[in-house]
């Protein structure tokens, strides 16, 4: 097995000043969130005109509009969009998956999270990280700042491999905790045992907006490029343990790719239902080139 | 169709065995090799469309089975070596390489050797054999044995110093049951047979040549060399006959004298032979065991025959000593012989006496005996050897009768004379000795007095002394014309002549007793370079297709049967 990219590895300055470009908008944030640059449906003290109300006795006299009241001659008070925070909540897959090959799928993981985390902190956002592999793990309470990021990279450099891939319990245990609603960013290669369908299914009631980013190889797609993927083979699965005797044929490859191209076209679904985004990493190619895309003019709208 | 390796039974068996093999191993759960995946999410409903092989599954793969059912039975049956046979008419082949010296001229043993090489490829291994025709006939490769064996065997042979034995070849290839119906029996070399010979094969026999042969070059060699008592009178010399032959008229054999060379031991015998009757003689040789060579200049076809050799007997003035009652009998016969002479009895090898004297001690003797000491006129006494074995006797009587010159005897008038028959005995005992009737010394016989006396007494004495008879004149081919006895050749079994009386020494063979040689000589045949009757060119073996060629095919059979096993996979099409 490999292990995650150490602290050094992942917190490379040259990718994290590449991300400045980047920054991420929500189209409206929910109440009650800290005050930062993300456009809310709080009303107050802000500086972005929202609407007028009728004065009531404890509004505050400087917004009361002197113009309206000359023409109408009733008191009507500016109302002010609050400028709220988008809490992010990174949910990284530790599964033993992601730490197989070489390289690890974790590598490309971590990388694309913390990309995503500076992009957020840089826009005074918060971001939170829960790991999951059997079960949801809360490693971080919600954090804004800058300052935040190299702590946020320490707790990514120290993810470690941990059993197998349940997903979709996961995420229907992160749905129990009734967090403020945000964006959840998944960052797995969605091989739940129990299917991208109950994937999907966990997914369905979730309050938060989602970015899936499902770390791929070629060979998932095309197991013809792993050579030992001949004739008669015993296939472990590195989480379950489970043994599959297979008489690898052109006819099984056929149907390999079938199901496969059913799964990622699940995924495609899931994401276009939720109006999620999905961003599909090759984890053998460079991960700063791949997210660009994302960016669309600089900005990642969620 | 034969195999070279393998009974058809056994290759049968082996192909039903390599049958029910692939059967058990097809139906065998195969060794997975072990890959560690990410997950196996995928895998699953792939594997339920082709569910794997497990220990005795159920057999499916009729395609893959076939298929690798006839590549393994292709390579079987290549290594089995098959030969197609062109029908019942094949023939067995039997190639003949002279060894003798009738091809040792220039190159034809390498050229014979060379075609003979070519020509073994094209024949099936199973239905060809290869004999080597030398001194003797000797099978160089059997049928079925592999050809690269052939060249280890060959290497140091080269011609050897006798004439052909292809006669003898081709009689035995006549014998029935010897070798098959048909034979093509094919000569490489020069080795001539005769037409009559070649009418006396059997039908079914077809004697060819395994390549064409330009006119023999001219050759000349001694094909005669001769002993016999010197014409001087002197019994401690011999004179030595030489005759000359030759292939082409163009080379004297006659008149070249001065060419002859002799040589004694180490030295050069300096006397030049007289030319009598075609042949020539060295005179006066002393007949002490030497070795006499005689050589021609080298430069003909072939060198083999250009020197002969002869051991010269070794002789010496034996002497005698007679008892006072009868050297009055016999004084005047030793004298007449220059080989004996009368001594004291201190200085003899022999004696001469009556029965019942001591004269002599303990030394060899003729004796004298009563009339009734003895049944038979003549006692020989031989001494007891185990070569004699039993049933000798009846040859050592006849041996004995000529070795004695009683043949000469005029054993009727003595008969008459004595009024009772006069016969001859042989006895076993320690030493060898001859017994007489005393009577016969009796004036009245006069057998002292016969013709034939002196000689008796010499060969008696002689026999008596243990001296070894020697052959007076040996050529090739021709009867010894005495001294027989106890002589052999070294290089052929001996043989009678025609009347089964005297031994013929081969043609080419050496003499041989007791260790000692006495002379070389090859046949007048090689020497004149007889070509014997026309043979047809042998054309190669047309019928039939060679194991060679069969493995061929089956090799490229096999390999276009894994192609096609190859597009299979390929497409799915086997598992």
């Amino acid at each position: 097995m490999a292990r995650a990219p150490t602290f050094n590895e992942l917190f490379d300055p040259d990718f994290l000043a590449a991300l400045q470009r980047f920054s991420l908008r929500a189209r409206r944030v929910p109440r009650s969130g800290r005050s930062a640059d993300q456009a809310s449906r709080d009303r107050g003290a802000g500086l972005e005109f929202a609407d007028f109300k009728s004065y009531v006795p404890g509004d505050d006299l400087r917004a009361i509009d002197w113009n309206i009241y000359r023409r109408l001659g009733r008191l009507f008070v500016r109302v002010f969009e609050e400028r709220r925070d988008l809490p992010v909540y990174l949910l990284i897959d530790r599964s033993s998956s992601m730490f197989l090959e070489t390289p690890p799928r974790i590598r490309a993981g971590l990388r694309v999270a913390l990309g995503l985390a500076a992009v957020a902190l840089a826009d005074h956002d918060s971001v939170a990280l829960f790991s999951f592999s059997d079960k949801l793990t809360a490693d971080t309470r919600a954090a804004a700042g800058k300052a935040g990021l190299a702590r946020l990279a320490e707790r990514l450099a120290a993810q470690h491999e941990q059993g197998g891939s349940a997903l979709a319990a996961a995420a229907r245990e992160f749905g129990k905790r009734r967090l403020r609603a945000g964006l959840l960013v998944i960052v797995s290669d969605f091989f739940d045992p129990m299917g991208a369908d109950a994937i999907a299914d966990s997914l369905a009631t979730s309050r938060h907006r989602l970015l899936l980013v499902q770390l791929a190889k070629a060979a998932d797609a095309d197991p013809t490029r792993i050579a030992a993927l001949r004739g008669d083979v015993r296939l472990l699965d590195c989480e379950t343990g489970e043994a599959l005797d297979v008489n690898v044929t052109p006819a099984v490859l056929a149907r390999y790719r079938e199901a496969y191209e059913a799964f990622a076209t699940r995924l495609t679904t899931l994401a276009a239902e939720r109006g999620a985004g999905l961003l599909r990493v090759d984890v053998d190619a460079d991960v700063l080139g791949q997210l660009a895309p994302l960016f669309a003019g600089g900005t990642l709208s969620v | 169709m034969t195999f070279a390796n393998l009974p058809a039974a056994g290759v049968l068996a082996g192909l039903a065995a390599i049958a029910a093999l692939l059967f058990v191993l097809q139906r065998l759960r195969v060794r997975h090799a072990r890959v560690t995946v990410p997950t196996t999410l995928f895998w699953r409903d792939a594997a339920r469309e082709a569910p794997v092989r497990v220990l005795r599954e159920r057999f499916r793969h009729w395609l893959a089975y076939l298929l690798i059912l006839a590549i393994c039975a292709l390579l079987w049956i290549g290594f089995t070596a098959p030969e197609f046979e062109g029908g019942s008419g094949v023939r067995h082949h039997v190639l003949f390489l002279d060894g003798s010296a009738h091809n040792a001229g220039g190159d034809d043993f390498a050229r014979a050797v060379a075609a003979l090489e070519a020509d073994l490829r094209t024949l099936p291994r199973s239905r060809r054999e290869v004999i080597w025709g030398g001194a003797h006939n000797v099978t160089l490769l059997m049928a079925g044995e592999d050809r690269l064996l052939l060249a280890p065997r060959l290497a140091g042979l080269t011609p050897e110093a006798s004439p052909t034995k292809l006669r003898e070849q081709l009689r035995l290839a006549s014998i029935p049951g010897a070798w098959p119906e048909r034979v093509e029996f094919v000569v490489y070399g020069r080795a001539p047979i005769t037409a009559d010979a070649l009418r006396k094969t059997r039908p079914g026999v077809r004697v060819s040549r395994g390549l064409e042969y330009a006119a023999p070059a001219a050759n000349r060699g001694i094909v005669a060399l001769g002993l016999a008592d010197a014409r001087s009178g002197s019994w401690d010399r011999v004179d030595a006959l030489v005759r000359v032959g030759a292939s082409d008229a163009a080379l004297p054999t006659t008149g070249v004298r001065e060419e002859l060379f002799a040589r004694l031991d180490d030295a050069p015998w300096a006397t030049p032979p007289d030319e009598v009757d075609g042949g020539f003689v060295f005179r006066d040789l002393p007949a002490a065991g030497g070795l006499l060579t005689v050589a021609l200049p080298p430069g003909d076809a072939i060198a083999l025959d250009d020197a002969a050799s002869v051991r010269l007997p070794r002789r010496a003035v034996l002497g005698v000593a007679a008892a006072p009652e009868v050297i009055g009998a016999v004084a005047d016969a030793i004298a007449a012989d220059p080989g004996l002479r009368l001594v004291a009895p201190a200085e003899a090898a022999v004696v001469v006496r009556l029965a019942g004297t001591e004269f002599g001690g303990a030394l060899p003797a003729l004796r004298f005996v009563p009339t009734d000491a003895q049944d038979a006129a003549f006692l020989i006494t031989y001494p007891t050897t185990p070569e004699a074995g039993a049933g000798g006797a009846e040859k050592r009587l006849l041996n004995g009768l000529e070795a004695l010159g009683l043949d000469q005897i005029d054993a009727t008038g003595l008969a008459t004379a004595l009024g009772r028959p006069v016969g001859l005995a042989v006895a076993a005992g320690e030493r060898p000795g001859v017994s007489v009737w005393g009577t016969l010394l009796d004036a009245g016989f006069n057998f002292t007095g016969e013709r034939d006396f002196p000689l008796f007494l010499s060969r008696a004495l002689r026999y008596l002394a243990g001296e070894q008879a020697w052959p007076r004149f040996l050529a090739a081919a021709t009867p010894v014309q005495d001294g027989a006895a106890g002589w052999s050749s070294d290089t052929s079994p001996p043989a009678l002549d025609a009347a089964g009386a005297r031994f013929v020494p081969g043609q080419g063979s050496r003499l041989v007793r007791e260790g000692d040689w006495a002379v070389a000589l090859l046949n007048d045949a090689v020497t004149r370079r007889d070509r014997g009757a026309a043979l047809g060119r042998f054309g190669g073996a047309a019928d039939g297709m060679t194991a060679t060629a069969v493995a061929t095919w089956l090799a490229l059979l096999v390999i276009a049967l894994l192609a096609l096993e190859w597009v299979l996979f390929r497409r799915g099409l086997m598992p």
